[in-house]
């Protein structure tokens, strides 16, 4: 009964009730957009990191910190017994670290220098050009990124120094057998790939390997003492901390749309409070409660919010679909971000269910929203309702 | 009087009005039984809403006591008042004061809706309601469409589609011409005479009074005189 009269009574609202559910509709079409993109380039930037990076899983020698360079030049240690046979059978796949400086055109460059097996399989990583069965210099594989910074091409042949185990100075002529688009900055940015056997027989360290990557999480239990692993939470952690800033600084905006559809709702409940105050003392005198009083006009401002859902689903649909079938191009440069994701077009899936929370908690903060203008009805006197005054 | 629905005694309303109050009632004893048609009759700011107002427990007295229906007005909550209202009590205002959003039928059956009225016997009490005040052919209209007294007959057909036991209108023709007038007051004594329902007016208009059983007049908010009159 109460619903039905608050359903007739915003549709006898004319204009301004649809003003209110559009302001509403467009700020959760917006939502849903926004929650879509940052949980799709989430999930998309989580699938590049496994596929290039992170494999099944990642065990890593505990001499190597990724955030102490001086820890690099001895971040590494034997692969352990147990792991030969799965290295041997390709689905442990070793690399090596080691800092050295390049002399591309005769300068001088600090670079990271990543040894991988060419052979290998468990990543996307394309290691085939490390092959050097065809060429008199040790090939080596550079990011678009390290190319520009670098100024390297393809086919350019540089210097590479860099201290072996026993601290002696070695160089080795490279040269560019791919400058690879990879999804993953950190694998490109400063970094030089050759191949495992290459830099293992340059560093003199025939065994060593500064991570191990795993075809598949089941390979965690191998008894790797100098080795740790190192689960999706961590790997993935400054991935979902991004997120999480960016989110929270797209949250600002976002919350000024809400805060605007709030205000159009608060503006229209207590403004009908106002002009209705015959009505309330009339719908008193009928032997309605104050607490079913209060109640019509609070389900009249929820009932705008389920209309905007309602719309912004269904008239927010096209947007949508295009979003997940053509994709959103990001931005070039995604170096600036520092992280994987960015460099094909982002092709929305939308998580429901954060959608669904979203849109029951706006529902909630709507009803609180009429329910606050609303309230005052409890201290109306009916007498005075029905003045009119 | 034997049972009265309505027993007033030694009741006085105030307004606070800035440091005084101003009183609206003085001192008022009346009573009133089941099946009257009587009028609250006075010039304007004698007080005959304030009455009503009390009667149909809108408002409390600042003394005395009103007993309707056997519940004493002061004591009730504002769910009991409510009750009370929605089961017993029928009102008529001036300005009508129907749903603009629903139509006439809705309109007639929302106090049933109150009531939580089965739907088979609230669809036959609103058509029985409707036809009493002669709007049957208007039930899908709405209040923006039909004309003052047609209105008026809406509201008449709304405060007594429960049966209830007491009406209270308030300058019910005050907007009305004298056809449109005389025809609810007409209807309303034929309800008045056949379900026995009893009516209260506040009211000024000569024609109102003309069909009055008893006229209460009020003046300054005393009660001046109580006649019952036999000719009408
Ligand atoms: N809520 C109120 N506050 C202050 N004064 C009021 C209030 N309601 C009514 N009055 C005063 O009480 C007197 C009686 O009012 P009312 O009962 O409306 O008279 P009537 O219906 O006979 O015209 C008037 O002088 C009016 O100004
Ligand atoms: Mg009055």
């Amino acid at each position: 009964m109460i619903l039905k009269l608050a359903l007739r009574n915003i549709i006898g609202n004319g204009w301004r009730s649809l003003i209110n559910v559009a302001v509403i509709a467009i700020v959760l079409i917006g939502l849903i957009w926004g929650e879509g993109m940052w949980y799709s380039w989430l999930t998309l930037a989580k699938n590049q990191q496994r596929e290039w990076e992170y494999g099944g899983g990642i065990l890593r020698a505990k001499s190597y910190d990724p955030f102490d360079a001086f820890t690099w030049e001895n971040g590494y240690a034997p692969v352990p017994a147990e792991a030969q046979s799965y290295v041997r059978g390709g689905r442990i796949v070793p690399i090596l670290y080691s800092p050295g400086m390049i002399y591309p055109q005769g300068r001088m460059m600090n670079a990271l220098v990543k040894g991988i097996p060419e052979n290998q399989k468990v990543l996307s990583f394309p290691s085939t050009a490390l092959n050097a069965a065809d060429s008199s210099y040790v090939p080596a594989i550079i990011g678009r990124e390290m190319a520009k910074t670098s100024r390297l091409q393809e086919g350019e042949v540089f210097t590479l120094r860099l201290k072996d185990s026993t601290g002696a100075f070695n160089s080795l002529d490279l040269q560019v057998s791919k400058v690879m688009d990879c999804p993953v900055p950190s694998l490109d940015i400063g970094t030089v790939w050759i191949d495992l056997a290459a830099l293992r027989k340059v560093k003199l360290l025939p065994d060593a390997a500064t991570v191990l990557v795993l075809k598949d999480a089941s390979l965690t239990a191998i008894k790797a003492p100098l080795f740790r692993y190192i689960d999706p939470r961590e790997f993935f952690a400054d991935l979902n901390q991004m997120v999480k800033t960016k989110v929270s600084g797209q949250s600002l905006p976002f919350g000024m749309l809400i805060l605007l559809a709030m205000l159009a709702v608060f503006d229209t409940q207590a403004l009908a409070i106002f002009k209705r105050r015959k009505e309330i003392g009339m719908l008193s005198a009928l032997g309605m409660t104050k607490g079913q009083i209060i109640r019509l006009f609070t389900s009249e401002g929820a009932l705008y919010m389920v209309a905007a859902s309602v719309c912004a689903v269904v008239l927010g649909f096209p947007l949508y679909w295009y979003f997940a079938v053509k994709g959103f191009a990001l931005p070039q440069g995604y170096q600036s971000f520092g992280v994987a994701g960015f460099n094909e077009p982002l092709k929305f899936h939308y998580p429901l269910l954060v959608i669904l929370g979203t849109l029951i908690f706006l529902f909630l903060l709507t009803v609180f929203v009429s329910w606050l203008p609303a309230r005052k009805i409890a201290r109306l006197r009916p007498t005075e309702a029905l003045r009119g005054k | 009087m034997e049972d009265p629905i309505v027993r007033i005694k030694n009741m006085s309303k105030a307004f606070p009005t800035g440091e005084s109050e101003f009183l609206a009632l003085k001192n008022v004893n009346l009573d009133f039984g089941k099946g009257e048609f009587t009028g609250i009759v006075g010039p304007s700011g004698s007080g005959k809403t304030t009455l009503l107002n009390v009667i149909g427990s809108l408002d409390t007295p600042t003394s005395g006591e009103v007993e309707v229906l056997g519940l004493e007005v002061s004591q009730l909550s504002q769910k009991g008042s409510s009750e009370l209202r929605s089961r017993h009590l029928g009102f008529i205002f001036q300005t009508y004061n129907l749903l603009p959003v629903y139509d006439v039928y809705e309109n007639v059956e929302f106090p049933l809706l109150l009531l939580k009225m089965a739907p088979n016997e609230r669809r036959k009490a609103v058509m029985d309601a409707l036809e009493w005040v002669g709007l049957t052919d208007k039930a899908q209209s709405r209040p923006a469409q039909l004309s003052g007294g047609q209105c008026q007959r809406v509201a008449i057909a709304r405060a007594m589609v429960k049966k209830p036991t007491l009406v209270l209108a308030d300058e019910p023709t005050a907007n009305l011409d004298t056809e449109n007038s005389l025809h609810i007051l007409d209807t309303m004594q034929k309800i008045n005479a056949a379900l026995s329902t009893s009516f209260i007016f506040a009211t000024h208009d000569q024609k109102v009074i003309n069909y009055l059983h008893r006229v209460i007049k009020l003046i300054d908010g005393k009660v001046v005189s109580d006649d019952t009159q036999t000719g009408a």
